[in-house]
């Protein structure tokens, strides 16, 4: 029972080898069988320890825990570990029809589920690094999976700056080593109480932070995601953006723990940081055409509320919006992506203005892709609107904040009224295949969304320990604002971004260069070092 | 121009932040260096610290350092991989084009080379060097070997397949001490009980299999290389 983390690791990596070694199509059934035993086990491992988390400490090699390596679980990475596992079956089963080069695609699928559960319980900070470098490569192997050109250079162009962002990482790791004479998250922790905070922990801190921006995604180091999850197959899309990016997001509250007692004064930078991503996020995302691109934008514009919520670590309320809000964007993020990759690879287009006559060609997709809109611009009695309301109550009363949130739902309810064009016109003739596998997978995630969106007080007071009894969905006010977001939304879409003006199509065409991007890297370092080391 | 003037003061900047934290460790430094001098040969019979570090300390990260390699190779098989035929692909290394002098000594050189990979495996427990670093040397040394046989074939698929197996067997092996000592990831014969020379045993099987791995895995990456710059 005890060790049930370090099956939790294993049991995806060895059913990766043995999908690689044994290449043959009857074990990719090997792959829902691990997947079935992760299940199980992570069921029996919550029975166990939920309540009692204090338990769940294991020292590999039962070695003094200042040196060894030691994998810890608390409410926050259970329920990422739920969430993955999750997220796993339904990108499995969505390409599970995948065709013959499916074992190779699932050996790289299978051992980042591994790595990424792994990453989720270490308390190692140099175990952290092995990781996410296991996790870049991973990813950008599986970004460049299609081997066309963009495929390839999205991939590469990924790898390259988490690169760079991880040097940092290291470099904080050894200083952070040199302070403390010890890697252990926990204790490093405790240890802070005495640092008083010199300079060499607040420049770890940057150093870690920028690292974790990278990753994560924000303005202005968010350049490669667009790309990525543009380019990238429809489940993989749905993986990295429901899940993989959120790496960057549990790193950032793990590092913030560990950094609670070092007087740093982080809420209100991250906070606007947050606040500018959502914004940057749904800006380019209303000039986008090509539907994975303005999803992948929207990834970006969700991940700043989720900062918002975040950043405000301290303040229960603002934290458990933000962290609900990594849950429901899992959720109706890889709905609409993949969706979208059906009625893509039905069409063989992706541009929004192309496509027509979905709701008739195809109904039951396009029911699923609703709700997924629905959900993503917060209407209520669907996921979306729970977290972004916890949020909404959190930040009510101090104005220009209260006020930006509202912009980014507007400017989320223009985006996808665009999208819904392509649900309108007359039934077209489309390669039709008869895939139920995907169907599946995308009803699961939709009764998921419609689940936490109506039943969310049982679920996050048994799955998260929160009690978010507070939230009223049936009242006026609230169909108000949802009403007064979509109106407003489509007054704009059809006055300013329908007839394409040259602002629109300037922001459309721009596209970060490396060069920049790493410009960009090194400007936000000396901001970081700025705001948290002269401050 | 400005934009360099710039870049440079901003890269000064974060230098003089630098230097001026790197003057508190003064007074917090700390370390457990003491503790791996004090116990470290006792605990895990390794003469070799860094070793006893990599293969018993640390062991976990040790699997997923050699995992990265092993999603690397795999990777970049799969990237380069081309649909075309390519049993009679000849690499870009001319015959003509390398020079006598150079092959007659590559010859000469390369069971040197393979030897002292091999020392560098096996004596991982004793002196600097262990199996990542001995694998790289052997892989160094196979390459050579390309210079010497410009028209020699190799079967990728086979190499990969053969270091997953060997990943395999690695991550068996770390975790046999659940039978014997209850925890995962250290040295199978418990150091209360067993003499260091039979501690030795289990860091030399697992170098000599990390090793090879290691080489394995660099003449797959290099073989794939050599395909694609034909």
């Amino acid at each position: 029972m005890h060790f049930i983390p370090v099956y939790l690791i294993f049991v995806p990596v060895l059913a990766a080898l043995f999908i690689y070694v044994f290449k043959s199509r009857h074990m990719n059934w090997l792959a829902l069988a691990a997947q079935a035993v992760l299940t199980v086990l992570l069921v029996l491992y919550y029975r166990e320890f939920s309540g009692q988390y204090e338990n769940t400490l294991i020292v590999f090699g039962g070695w003094n825990d200042r040196i060894g390596i030691s994998l810890v679980n608390d409410e926050i990475s259970m329920s990422f570990m739920f969430l993955t596992v999750f997220s796993w079956w339904m990108v499995l089963i969505y390409t599970f029809e995948q065709g013959k080069t499916n074992h190779n695609f699932l050996f790289f699928l299978m051992f980042l589920e591994g790595v990424f559960l792994a990453l989720l319980q270490t308390n190692d900070l140099f175990n952290m690094f092995v990781f996410i470098e296991l996790l870049s490569i991973l990813v950008a192997v599986l970004i460049a999976f299609k081997k066309t050109g963009d495929a390839f250079r999205a991939g590469l162009y990924y790898l390259v700056i988490s690169k760079a962002a991880m040097m940092m990482f290291l470099l904080s790791i050894i200083l952070v080593y040199n302070s403390f004479g010890t890697i252990n998250i926990l204790l490093v922790r405790e240890a802070m109480q005495s640092t008083d905070s010199l300079t060499v922990v607040r420049l770890s801190y940057v150093l870690f932070m920028v690292a974790v921006m990278v990753k994560s995604a924000f303005v202005p180091l968010y350049s490669w995601l667009p790309r990525a999850h543009g380019v990238a197959e429809s489940g993989i899309s749905a993986l990295l953006s429901g899940l993989v990016v959120k790496g960057g997001l549990y790193l950032f509250i793990r590092l913030n723990q560990m950094y609670e007692y070092a007087n740093l004064n982080y809420a209100d930078f991250f906070y606007w940081i947050g606040a500018l991503t959502a914004v940057v996020g749904v800006m380019f995302a209303l000039s986008q055409k090509d539907m994975k691109q303005i999803l992948a934008y929207h990834t970006i514009s969700q991940i700043g509320i989720v900062m918002m919520g975040l950043s405000k670590l301290h303040d229960p309320d603002m934290f458990i919006g933000g962290f609900l809000h990594i849950f429901n964007h899992a959720l109706f993020k890889s709905l609409l992506f993949l969706g979208a990759g059906v009625i893509i690879s039905a069409y063989r287009t992706k541009k929004v203005t192309d496509i027509r006559g979905v709701m008739r060609t195809m109904p039951f997709v396009s029911v699923f892709m609703i709700i997924g809109m629905l959900s993503i611009t917060g209407a209520p009695f669907f996921n979306g609107f729970i977290s972004k309301s916890i949020i909404k109550y959190g930040i009510v009363d101090s104005g220009i904040r209260y006020w930006i949130l509202f912009v980014v739902n507007i400017g989320t309810a223009t985006s996808f009224i665009k999208m819904s064009q392509i649900f309108f016109g007359p039934k077209t003739m489309t390669i039709r295949i008869r895939k139920p596998l995907k169907n599946f997978a995308l009803m699961s995630l939709a009764f998921a969304c419609v689940m936490l969106g109506n039943f969310y007080i049982p679920i996050s007071e048994g799955f998260f320990g929160f009690r978010v009894q507070y939230i009223d969905i049936g009242t006026w006010a609230n169909f108000f604002d949802y009403f007064l977001a979509l109106t407003i939304g489509y007054v704009f879409y059809r006055f300013v971004i329908a007839p394409d003006p040259v602002p629109v199509r300037y922001i459309r065409e721009h596209k970060m260069t490396f060069q920049q991007a790493n410009y960009l890297f090194v400007v936000m370092i000396v901001v970081l070092l700025t705001v948290f080391v002269w401050w | 121009m400005i934009k360099h003037v710039i870049l440079i003061a901003m890269l000064l900047a974060i230098y003089a932040v630098f230097t001026v934290s790197l003057q508190d460790l003064e007074q917090i430094y700390q370390t457990s260096a003491d503790y791996f001098r004090e116990f470290g040969v006792d605990q895990t019979g390794s003469n070799n610290l860094v070793t006893a570090i990599l293969l018993d300390y640390r062991l976990f990260d040790s699997l997923f350092e050699a995992g990265i390699l092993l999603i690397a190779v795999s990777g970049i098989i799969w990237i380069s991989k081309h649909d075309i035929e390519e049993k009679n692909a000849r690499f870009m290394l001319d015959k003509f084009k390398t020079p006598d002098l150079f092959v007659t000594f590559s010859r000469l050189v390369y069971p040197l080379m393979l030897a002292f990979g091999f020392y560098i495996i096996i004596n991982g427990h004793v002196s600097p060097g262990g199996g990542f670093q001995g694998g790289a040397i052997v892989a160094t040394a196979i390459l050579i070997l390309y210079y010497i046989d410009a028209d020699k074939e190799t079967n990728i698929g086979m190499i990969v397949t053969v270091e997953k197996f060997l990943y395999l067997t690695i991550l068996i092996i770390a975790s046999l001490s659940i039978f014997t000592r209850g925890t995962f990831f250290t040295n199978v014969f418990p150091y209360e009980t067993s003499s260091t020379s039979t501690q030795v045993i289990y860091l030399v099987t697992l170098n000599i299999l990390i090793g090879f791995k290691v080489a394995l895995g660099l003449w797959a990456i290099f073989t794939a290389f050599l395909k694609e710059g034909r």
